[in-house]
């Protein structure tokens, strides 16, 4: 039998299930319509301003290393797959097989300290909190 | 039920088929082996969702209780067990308040994500005793994406929310989601470099090998044995990837009151808090599978998913427990520990793995 015709059914059960238990809750629960009841919660204070807000450039610094990261994953996946075969064997020294995934890991490692020299895995400061520190330029 | 085969690579039998021969659905053609297929999803689906459900309401407050010296739920049945269903007709018969600024479809579909993807995640892992939905040859890849595929339900949740607090603990959750996951899976990967396969099958049959031999017993060759520096750094990052303490930052209550999980209410927020609860299962799951052993234990075969489920809660325990006894890290101190330390941890593992591999071998 096929595997994914059990995984697509996992996937349309785990998609039921949810549905279910709103469909249960809707049949169940009250509705009590109020306006003051949704209005944003901001610990009990009226809300000010927008939701959205400016914030910290380091979630986008993150998200590019990230990527670069997350692609060298993927091309280490058949590697890993293939190593134990590629060194049972006699066809292919140690070293043939060692040699393509260290040098590209190298040069990722080499743009991870590059990154980390420039600050793009530090957490972005702001110039008062700099000040108040005195430690970061 | 005749005897359990044991896992063998491409001679597996799988929960579908089994049901199939049980119930005589295999001779209804291709609508038989569908039928087969979603009762078999069923009964996966519905053992973690039991699983959660006495973790959510009930386990974890004794957990907790016990670790900070009071008694939790006592009132309803033994231990106050019955709580679980009292907690359920309680949450599932609230008022559904949709806060004015929601984002409408993101919103109602975030919950519906979260459970969604932390259950499809089980699809392949064995479990013992017969009981493994699907065994495709990449399923170590797959489980890490569809494990993956939570943070867009995070990210949907913290957005659609239309609340500041919903919003950092969005990006929060999703900032420390992505620098985890490179550790995890890389150190998932040196579990490859030992096995040979993403299977899940072979990985849980290649840890059968006895270890060392001590005459009386036999120690297995669980990764967790052979390779002990793999195993915390993969218990590490998948804490942070569940977000649990001490890297509990998505939700930190001192701070965002519950980060992405502020504005929802009534069977939003139960399904959002049970999703969290199967990605700790999940994670568990994953590293019972590729560091435990899977369902191997002492005794006969059939007692397969005693110990699976075993290993797992134990796994849960773990998490309580540092829930109680460990700080909150700093949101900094978060990356700085992800991006400088696990990752380049992560690497030497691999290159360590790699050589010992190919000394051995």
């Amino acid at each position: 039998m096929n595997d994914w015709i059990a995984i697509g059914a996992l996937a349309l059960v785990g998609l039921l299930i949810p549905l279910g238990m709103m469909a249960v809750s809707y049949l169940l629960r009250p509705s009590v319509p109020e306006t003051s009841k949704r209005a944003t919660y901001e610990s009990g204070e009226v809300p000010t301003g927008g939701t959205r807000i400016r914030f910290n450039i380091q979630y986008y610094m993150v998200a590019l290393l990230f990527l670069v990261f997350d692609i060298e994953t993927v091309l280490l996946f058949p590697w890993a797959v293939v190593y134990l075969d590629a060194v049972e064997s006699d066809a292919v020294s140690l070293f043939e097989i060692l040699a393509p995934m260290v040098a590209f890991v190298v040069i990722l490692l080499i743009g991870l300290a590059w990154a980390w020299r420039n600050g793009a895995v530090e957490w972005a400061q702001t110039t008062r909190q700099v000040d108040a520190e005195g430690n970061r330029s | 039920m005749s005897a359990v085969t044991p896992l063998q690579n491409g001679d597996t039998v799988l929960l579908p088929e089994r049901i199939a021969d049980l119930t005589g659905l295999g001779e209804f053609g291709v609508a038989g082996e569908l039928l087969a297929a979603f009762l078999g999803a069923f009964v996966i689906a519905n053992l973690m969702m039991a699983m959660t459900g006495v973790a959510g309401p009930w386990a974890k407050r004794k957990i907790t209780a016990a670790f900070t010296d009071r008694i939790a739920v006592n009132h309803l049945g033994p231990a106050g067990i019955f709580i679980i269903v009292a907690d359920a007709v309680r949450l599932l018969s609230k008022e559904n308040i949709i806060p004015e600024n929601a984002d409408r479809p993101a919103y109602d579909l975030a919950p519906i994500v979260i459970a969604g993807s932390a259950l499809l995640g089980f699809a392949v892992i064995p479990m013992g005793s017969g009981i493994h939905l699907a065994d495709p040859e990449v399923g170590l890849v797959f489980v890490f994406a569809v494990a993956g595929i939570a943070s867009i339900g995070l990210v949907m949740a913290g957005y659609a929310s239309g609340n500041k607090y919903s919003m950092l603990g969005g990006l929060r959750a999703v900032a420390q989601n992505v620098a985890y996951e490179i550790p995890l899976v890389v150190t998932g990967m040196s579990v490859v470099l030992f096995a040979g396969s993403l299977q899940m099958g072979t990985i849980v049959e290649a840890q059968a090998q006895p270890l060392v031999d001590l005459g009386v017993v036999s120690i297995p060759s669980w990764y967790a044995l052979v390779n002990p520096f793999a195993f915390v750094l993969f218990l590490i990052a998948n804490f942070a990837e569940v977000g649990r303490n001490p890297f509990d930052m998505p939700e930190a209550p001192a701070e965002l009151i519950a980060g992405y999980q502020t504005e929802y209410s009534s069977v939003y927020f139960v399904l959002v808090y049970l999703g969290e609860f199967l990605h700790i299962f999940l994670g568990g799951a994953i590293i019972a599978t590729i560091f435990l052993g899977g369902p191997a234990g002492p005794g006969p075969a059939e007692l397969g998913i005693v110990w699976f489920l075993l290993k797992i809660w134990a796994v849960f325990l773990l998490t309580q427990w540092l829930r109680s006894a460990i700080p909150r890290v700093r949101i900094d101190q978060l990356i700085e520990i992800g991006w400088k330390g696990l990752l380049v941890l992560s690497f030497a593992n691999l290159a360590l793995t790699a050589a010992i591999v190919g000394v051995i071998a």
